[in-house]
């Protein structure tokens, strides 16, 4: 996976999206590559896993070679505009970005490309090694995927037609693109994900996603027996542990990772999990 | 008086559930109750009895009287927000139109507004005691709150006017030749595109006084509404009831209580496993409670940062799937603020 060039994380609310992007970057760099992890979202949740204060568009170096940054849709807009379709000689792009803005509002995609765009560019541009997108959840992410595509069937003509062609062209290398579909072993995550999977396989967006399966328990040998707190956690992992495989029963994982007991921090939840994935990629 | 409980929280917490056991224990307290809710878990639906039908109207549980269960239903509520606020063929222009349809999905406070005007219809409708509110988790959830004042904002005409330079009379007047950044934009996207945004936008507003008005109500509703935040003890949920506990207050209140859902035995945190426990069984009790204490850590910082009210909900392994279980997930609850069901 981390031999891509882009690795892009969804799953339904909840589940640890962004804790398994932090995770996979701080990877990566370990493996000696130069990573962008992109805050897609509007949540707290990225800059909490890595244990620095808020996010913003520049990208910032937050460890050794581990950069990170958030999308600010404005200044995307205004990037897009000058950067990909070449506006200059503008006194000034906000006029402009407003009424972008009030298009996002209404049209189908604008808001989506802009985005992905971003991200997009981040890898085209080959500044990095990797690119890691904490993406929007599941319930949103096909919008994002088929953004190219939506934008092409808006825009028929012209230089925004060119630059979504490369968009999807991008998105849809296997060599190039993975998606990462984080799920919990219950019972709304892995019908959200399943949904998912079926939606991506009808579209031929992406190549096929790999899922990856949080916070399995594993399997307790030991009957319960003893009193009080020991033989009630006994029962109380038993259920859990039966419960998740009912569910790994549906959809088994290309991933697994642990259950973390005790972690109180979430860049704590990031580290161990990133040790986690280490071993099992 | 019709007693509107509001539950809100980060998406994942088991918020439908705990949703859907309040309404339990209040029809069964001899309340006539409506739950709404959002996205029930299938185990769920059909323990609110609805199975796979549920749907916008209420429908009455087979085994429990007094309680009804429904489905808010976003796209639903904008085709409304058109056929209620705006002339008929004005209406018929809007809920056909590509950018009415995508804004529906896309605008972020949408689903919001669509809910909580669907929930301000059921309480105003009076024919319930208590009508128990799931919030969309779309944007945290706040927005449910904020959405009256947004979309009022949105069919307002704040964007209407970046695209076309001023408040319009009549029907379409698109100043291109006035504003160069439109013509440019217009370069970009092709000739029609802006034209086509900027018509649906004047039908849009045709519906403002309908809205804003709506917005008002609803406003004064969620004013009045008892507010329960819902989450776990993991740091992304807190993230999401520390906004709450931030915010609320300056736009719809205070909540009542924060519940922490999936909460382990207090007396599991630190346990020593006498010597002779079996070894596999002790480093289990071990590992949950680790996992007990850093649940009662988040729950005593919590308290004392925001001064809140913290009531804690177990955490039962297979989810409830009839009435005796919703209801019994409330029994075993703690701290459960008093006067929940009580009339305002």
């Amino acid at each position: 996976m981390l031999d891509k060039r882009l690795v892009v994380v969804s799953g339904k609310g909840g589940v640890g999206k962004s804790a398994v992007a932090a995770a996979l970057a701080q990877l990566a760099t370990r493996k000696g590559k130069k990573v962008l992890l992109i805050d897609m979202g509007e949540s707290a949740g990225l800059s909490s896993h890595l244990g620095v204060s808020a996010l913003e568009f520049k990208p910032r170096e937050v460890r050794p070679d581990l950069f990170a940054m958030r999308i600010v849709r404005s200044d995307a807009l205004i990037e897009y505009l000058t950067l990909q379709l070449s506006i200059r000689g503008l006194k000034t792009l906000s006029p402009l970005a407003r009424a972008f803005d009030a298009l996002a509002t209404a049209a189908p995609a604008v808001r989506e490309i802009i985005s992905i765009g971003k991200v997009l560019w981040e890898v085209r541009e080959r500044n990095w090694d990797l690119v890691v997108a904490d993406a929007p959840p599941t319930g949103q992410i096909g919008s994002y995927l088929r953004a190219p595509v939506s934008i092409s069937e808006l825009v028929p003509t012209g230089r925004i037609q060119r630059q979504a062609a490369w968009m999807g062209g991008t998105l849809s290398d296997p060599e190039v693109t993975r998606l990462v579909l984080v799920n919990l072993a219950e019972e709304l995550p892995t019908t959200e994900t399943k949904q998912t999977l079926k939606w991506l396989d009808e579209n031929d967006l992406v190549a096929p996603p790999t899922v990856i399966t949080n916070r399995l328990v594993s399997k307790l040998s030991a009957r319960p027996s003893g009193k009080g707190p020991a033989r009630e956690s006994a029962i109380h992992h038993r259920a859990v542990f039966t419960e998740q495989q009912h569910w790994l029963g549906r959809l088994e994982p290309d991933i697994a990772l642990p259950y973390l007991f005790g972690l109180l921090t979430a860049s704590e939840v990031a580290a161990r999990l990133s040790d986690e994935l280490e071993a099992s990629l | 008086m019709t007693k509107a409980l509001l539950v809100t929280g980060a998406g994942g917490v088991g918020k439908t559930t705990v949703s859907a056991a309040l309404g339990v224990i209040a029809a069964r307290s001899g309340l006539r109750t409506l739950v709404l809710t959002v996205d029930p878990a299938r185990r769920l639906a059909s323990a609110l009895g609805v199975g796979e039908e549920l749907g916008p109207e209420p429908q009455p549980h087979p085994d429990e009287p007094n309680l009804w269960a429904a489905m808010l239903d976003a796209s639903l509520s904008w085709r409304s927000v058109a056929t209620k606020h705006a002339d008929p063929d004005v209406a018929d222009r809007l809920v056909n139109n590509e950018f009415f349809i995508a804004a529906s999905q896309h605008f972020p406070a949408s689903q919001s507004y669509a809910a909580a005007d669907q929930a301000a219809t059921f309480v105003e409708a009076g024919a319930w005691d208590i009508v128990v509110v799931d919030t969309p988790p779309s944007a945290g959830g706040i927005d449910f709150f904020t959405a009256p004042a947004q979309m009022a904002d949105l069919v307002g005409g704040r964007l209407l006017r970046w695209l076309t330079g001023g408040p319009l009379p009549g029907r379409f007047l698109y100043r291109r030749a006035g504003r160069p950044f439109l013509r440019l934009a217009d370069s970009i996207l092709g000739s029609d595109l802006l034209e086509r945004v900027a018509e649906f936008l004047l039908d849009l507003r045709t519906t403002y006084d309908g809205v804003s008005d709506r917005g008002r109500q609803i406003e004064a509703l969620m004013g009045r509404a008892t507010i329960l935040v819902v989450t776990t003890a993991d740091p992304a949920p807190i993230a999401e009831a520390t906004r709450f506990y931030r915010e609320l207050p300056d736009v719809g209140g205070t909540p009542v209580a924060v519940i922490f859902n999936r909460t382990l035995p207090a007396e599991w945190s630190g346990f020593q496993p006498p010597d002779d426990l079996q070894r596999e069984l002790a480093e289990n009790v071990v590992r949950w409670g680790a996992e007990s204490l850093r649940q009662s850590d988040a729950r005593t910082g919590f308290a004392a940062v925001h001064h809140a009210h913290v009531a804690t909900i177990p955490w039962v392994p297979d989810p409830p799937n009839d009435l005796d279980g919703l209801g019994r997930l409330i029994e075993s609850a703690d701290a459960l603020p008093d006067g929940l069901f009580e009339a305002p």
